[in-house]
C-alpha cells in the first residue's frame, strides 16, 4: 500500500458506483503525498450539493501570509452527512466559512447547489450553528428559533417554530431566556433556529465543542436521530473523532498548517445509530484508526496505513481493477 | 495583505479629508453666515493673531491657565493617588474614601466657588478648582489599578511571605501603573476644564476670563481664538500624556 | 416585645451600614461647623451647614422654580443629545467613509471639554435657555456617541456570522442583532451623563441663564446671600447623586437582560 494509502477516494458509496474518473487538476500544488485527486470528478453533477475545488485559502496576519487552506478538494452529495475532522487551526471552520459565504477563497471554487454560496444565503436556504451558541440573549428561546423567519420577512410560522422546539426537546422552555438555559439547551436551540427555515444545506461548526463529555454524547445522540428524520445535506466540522464517526456518511480528514485533505473515511455503520453501536468493536476500528491518524502526521503514518486496508484496499483493488 | 495596507491608506486619507473638511465647514458656516454673527470665519479669527497686542493677551492667559491646570494636575494627582494608597493599605478608611470622592465629584464646581475666594483667594482658586476636577479621576483609576494586580501573583507573594508593604511596594504599585497613566490622560482635560471654571469667579486673567469678557463684550473673534486656544490646551495635554502612557505602560503589563 | 427589638436591631444594623460608608461625608460637615463655630467666622464668608439646610427647608419655594428649571433644561438636553448620539453613531457605522471624514472630529471632541465652549456656544445660538440647553445636548451627545458606537462594533462574530448566513440586510442585523445588543452601552451612557447634564445646566445658567439653580446662585452671590447660594449648591449636588443613583439603578436592572 505504502505512501498512496491514505488519500482520497470517491465520495459516493463504493457499492452503488461513481468510481474514480479522470482528474481535474487545476494547477494548484498538491501534497505531494496525496493521490491524484478522483472525487471532483462529479463536479458540476446535479447531486453535488457542496463542491470545494482546488481551493487555497490565505489569511494576512502582521507581515506575513498564512495558509490556512491549501489545495482543499471536497464535494458533499444532496442529502449526505459529512464530517470535517482535524486537529484545532487546521483550517476546517474555514471550510465551512468558505461555504457559508463568510469568507472568499484566495483560489479555486467554492459552488453550493452549482452556485456562489452567496446565492443560497440570499434564498435564506442555508442554516447554521456555531461553539457559541450565538441566541439572542434578550429574546426567548420561542423568538430566536423564530428569527430566521423575520430576518428573511416572512411570517413567523408559529407550527414550524413549536414542531422544532419538540423535535429538539424544548418544548417547556419556548418562553425561557438563553440565559436560563443550560449549555446543551443552548445548543440545541441553536440547532433548531439553523433548521427553521428547512434549510437545504446544514452547516455546524463543533456545535457541542463547549459542552461536557456526557452532555455532547447525548446531543450526537439526539443529532443522529434529527438528521435521520430531515435528511438535510450536512457539513459537520469537529475535533472529536467519535462525534464524527457516529455522525457522518463520511468523513473527510483534514491535515493542519496549511489545511490539506489527508484522508477520506466511508463509515457504512448501519442507522439508526445510537449508544449500543459506541459500544460495538467495528466503531471502534474506525474511531482508532481515525484518532491515529490524526496523532501525527510520521509518527503513526505507517499505524494509520495498516488500520486503514478496509477502505483504501477496496479502492486499490477497484482501481487496478480499471 | 495588500487589501489590508490599501484600506489603511484608505482610512488615513478619509481622516485627512475629514480634517479639511472640518476646517473648511467652520470657515464656511462663517463666511456666509449659515449660524449667524457669532460664528466667524475661521480666517478672521486666525486674522487676530497679526495684532501684537491680541497676541500678547491670548499667549499670558494660554500661560496663565496652563499653569493653573498643571499644578492642578499635580496636585490633584498626588493627592488622589496618596488616599487611594491609603485605602488599600487600611482598608477600615476604603468605603468612605469612595463615597467622598463620588459625593465631592458630585458637588457642582461652581458650588466651591464662594468657599475657595474665601480661603485661597481669587488667584488660587482655578488650581485648586482643577485639582478637584482632577482628584476623582485619578482616585478612580488608582483604586481600580491598585486592585488589578492578578491573584496568583498576589498568592505568590503571600506564599513567599512577603509583608503588606513589599507586597504593596513590589507588587501592587507596579501593577498600578497602566492604569494611574490612564488616569492621568483622561484628567488633563478635566484640569483644562477645572482651571477654566475657577477663572470664570473673578480670577485676574486667564482663557476663563477672556472667554467670558470676549463674550460679554461681543468680541466675536477673540471668543473664537480664546475657546480655540483652550481646546487646543487640551488636545496638547490629553496626546502629551497619552503618548507617555503609551511609551511607559508596555514595561508595567 | 422581641418583634420590636429585632425592627430596633435591624435599624441600628442599617445605621451602622450608612454610617461605615459615609463617615468620611458626615465628618467632613461636622468639621465644617464645628470650625464654622469656633472661628466665629462670618456668615457672608462661609455658611455653617446647619443654617444652609435650615434655608433650604425654611424657603422650599425659593428653591422649587429654579429646580424646575434646571431640571427640565437638562432632561431636555439629555434627550435630544442622547437621540442625536444613537442616531450619529448608527450613521458612522452604516457608512465607512463617513467614519473616516468624523473621525478627527471626534478626536477633538474626546479631548475638548465640551462645558469650557459655554461662552462660545451662547454666542451663536443666544443666550439663555437655548444656550444651555445646546450645552447640555453635547454633554450628553458625545459619550452616547462613543458608548453606543462601541457598543455597535462589538456584537459576537459568531452573532453576526449567523445573521449573515441567514441572509440578513444590514438594517435587519441593526434592528434585531446591533440596536439590542448596544442597550447596555445606552445604559452607561445614561449613567455617564445624567448627573453631568445636571451640572452643566448649572454651570450655563450661572453664566448667562436667567432662570434656573445657576441663575438662583449667581443672583445669591451677587446679593449676598450665601445660605440661599449654598442651598442652590446643595440641591443641585443631591440631584446629580440621584441622577446618578437612578440611572445606576436602571443600568443594573436593564443590562444584564442584553448580554
Amino acid at each position: 500500500m505504502g505512501k498512496s494509502a491514505p488519500a482520497s477516494i470517491p465520495p459516493t458509496d463504493p457499492d452503488t458506483g461513481g468510481g474514480p474518473a479522470g482528474s481535474t487538476e487545476e494547477g494548484t500544488a498538491p501534497d505531494p503525498d496525496a493521490d491524484p485527486r478522483t472525487e471532483s470528478a462529479d463536479a458540476g453533477s446535479p447531486r453535488a450539493a457542496l463542491e470545494l475545488s482546488g481551493v487555497t485559502k490565505h489569511f494576512p496576519l502582521r507581515r506575513r501570509n498564512t495558509v490556512a487552506l491549501d489545495g482543499v478538494d471536497l464535494t458533499v452529495e444532496q442529502g449526505e452527512f459529512v464530517s470535517l475532522l482535524g486537529p484545532s487551526g487546521c483550517g476546517k471552520s474555514t471550510v465551512l466559512r468558505l461555504l457559508a459565504g463568510l469568507e472568499e477563497p484566495t483560489t479555486g471554487r467554492v459552488r453550493v447547489h452549482d452556485r456562489p454560496p452567496a446565492a443560497l444565503v440570499n434564498d435564506h436556504r442555508l442554516g447554521i450553528a456555531f461553539q457559541q451558541h450565538a441566541l439572542l440573549p434578550w429574546a426567548s428561546i420561542a423568538d430566536n428559533v423564530a428569527l430566521p423567519f423575520r430576518v428573511a420577512g416572512r411570517p413567523v410560522d408559529r407550527a414550524r417554530v413549536t414542531e422544532l422546539l419538540r423535535l429538539t426537546g424544548l418544548e417547556e422552555f419556548a418562553e425561557a431566556r438563553p440565559r436560563q438555559l443550560s449549555g446543551g439547551m443552548r445548543q440545541r436551540a441553536a440547532i433548531a433556529r439553523a433548521l427553521a427555515l428547512n434549510p437545504e444545506v446544514l452547516l455546524l461548526d463543533e456545535p457541542f465543542g463547549s459542552l461536557d463529555a456526557v452532555t455532547r454524547r447525548r446531543l450526537n445522540f439526539e443529532l443522529a436521530r434529527i438528521w435521520s428524520e430531515q435528511r438535510i445535506t450536512t457539513l459537520l466540522v469537529t475535533h472529536d473523532v467519535e462525534e464524527a464517526v457516529l455522525l457522518a456518511n463520511r468523513v473527510v480528514v483534514l491535515t493542519g498548517r496549511p489545511g490539506r485533505v489527508r484522508h477520506v473515511e466511508h463509515i457504512d455503520l448501519p442507522r439508526p445509530r445510537g449508544g449500543r453501536l459506541t459500544r460495538e468493536p467495528r466503531f471502534h476500528e474506525v474511531v482508532d484508526r481515525l484518532t491515529a491518524l490524526l496523532d501525527g502526521d510520521l509518527a503513526s503514518r505507517a499505524g494509520a496505513d495498516e488500520g486503514a486496508t478496509a477502505q483504501t484496499g477496496r479502492r486499490w483493488l477497484r482501481r487496478r481493477g480499471r | 495583505m495588500r487589501t489590508v495596507r490599501d484600506s489603511r491608506v484608505q482610512t488615513a486619507l478619509l481622516v485627512a479629508v475629514g480634517a479639511v473638511l472640518a476646517l473648511a465647514a467652520m470657515e464656511a458656516i462663517g463666511r456666509f453666515q449659515l449660524l449667524g454673527r457669532g460664528w466667524p470665519p475661521l480666517s478672521q479669527v486666525l486674522d487676530i493673531l497679526h495684532t501684537p497686542a491680541t497676541r500678547t493677551l491670548l499667549g499670558r492667559s494660554l500661560r496663565t491657565t496652563a499653569d493653573e491646570a498643571g499644578l492642578g494636575l499635580l496636585i490633584g494627582a498626588l493627592v488622589s493617588v496618596v488616599v487611594a494608597v491609603l485605602g488599600t493599605v487600611l482598608p477600615v478608611l476604603q468605603a468612605g474614601l469612595d463615597r467622598l470622592a463620588a459625593v465631592l465629584n458630585a458637588v457642582p464646581l461652581i458650588a466651591l466657588g464662594p468657599l475657595l475666594i474665601a480661603t485661597v483667594g481669587r488667584e488660587g482658586s482655578p488650581a485648586v478648582i482643577a485639582a478637584l476636577a482632577v482628584g476623582f479621576v485619578m482616585f478612580v483609576s488608582t483604586t481600580s489599578g491598585l486592585e488589578a494586580a492578578s491573584t496568583a501573583h498576589r498568592d505568590v507573594l503571600a506564599a513567599l511571605g512577603a509583608s503588606r508593604t513589599t507586597t504593596l511596594l513590589r507588587l501592587r504599585l507596579p501593577a498600578a501603573v497602566p492604569m494611574v497613566l490612564d488616569g492621568l490622560t483622561q484628567a488633563a482635560p478635566a484640569a483644562v476644564l477645572g482651571a477654566i471654571v475657577g477663572e470664570w469667579f473673578g480670577a485676574p486673567s486667564g482663557l476663563g476670563l477672556l472667554l467670558v469678557s470676549a463674550m460679554q463684550n461681543y468680541q466675536t473673534e477673540l471668543l473664537w481664538a480664546a475657546g480655540l486656544a483652550a481646546a487646543l490646551l487640551a488636545i496638547v495635554s490629553y496626546a502629551v500624556l497619552g503618548t507617555v502612557r503609551s511609551l511607559m505602560a508596555w514595561r508595567f503589563r | 416585645m422581641s418583634g420590636s427589638g429585632a425592627v430596633l436591631r435591624r435599624f441600628l444594623g442599617a445605621l451602622g451600614t450608612v454610617f461605615s460608608r459615609y463617615w468620611t461625608v458626615l465628618a467632613l460637615l461636622l468639621a465644617w461647623e464645628l470650625w464654622v463655630r469656633a472661628r466665629h467666622l462670618n456668615a457672608i464668608v462661609v455658611p455653617a451647614p446647619y443654617s444652609v439646610v435650615s434655608d433650604v427647608f425654611d424657603n422650599p419655594s425659593a428653591y422649587a422654580g429654579p429646580l424646575g428649571h434646571t431640571l427640565l433644561n437638562s432632561v431636555v438636553g439629555l434627550a435630544l443629545g442622547m437621540v442625536l448620539g444613537l442616531w450619529c453613531a448608527m450613521a458612522v457605522w452604516f457608512s465607512r467613509m463617513l467614519s473616516g471624514l468624523l473621525t478627527p472630529l471626534l478626536l477633538v471632541m474626546r479631548s475638548v471639554p465640551v462645558v469650557v465652549m459655554i461662552p462660545v456656544v451662547a454666542r451663536v445660538v443666544g443666550f439663555g435657555t437655548p444656550a444651555v440647553t445646546t450645552i447640555t445636548t453635547l454633554v450628553s451627545f458625545f459619550p452616547t456617541f462613543v458608548m453606543v458606537l462601541s457598543g455597535l462594533r462589538a456584537a459576537p462574530t459568531a452573532m453576526t456570522d449567523v445573521f449573515a448566513v441567514l441572509g440578513a440586510s444590514r438594517p435587519m442585523v441593526l434592528r434585531r442583532l446591533l440596536l439590542p445588543h448596544a442597550v447596555p452601552e445606552l445604559l452607561v451612557a445614561l449613567r455617564l451623563t445624567a448627573p453631568s447634564a445636571v451640572l452643566a445646566a448649572m454651570l450655563a445658567e450661572y453664566l448667562l441663564g436667567r432662570s434656573g439653580l445657576g441663575t438662583l446662585f449667581a443672583d445669591a452671590v451677587v446679593f449676598v446671600a450665601p445660605q440661599r447660594a449654598w442651598g442652590a449648591a446643595l440641591i443641585a449636588t443631591v440631584v446629580s447623586v440621584a441622577c446618578f443613583v437612578a440611572a445606576r439603578g436602571v443600568e443594573r436592572r436593564y443590562a444584564g437582560r442584553f448580554r
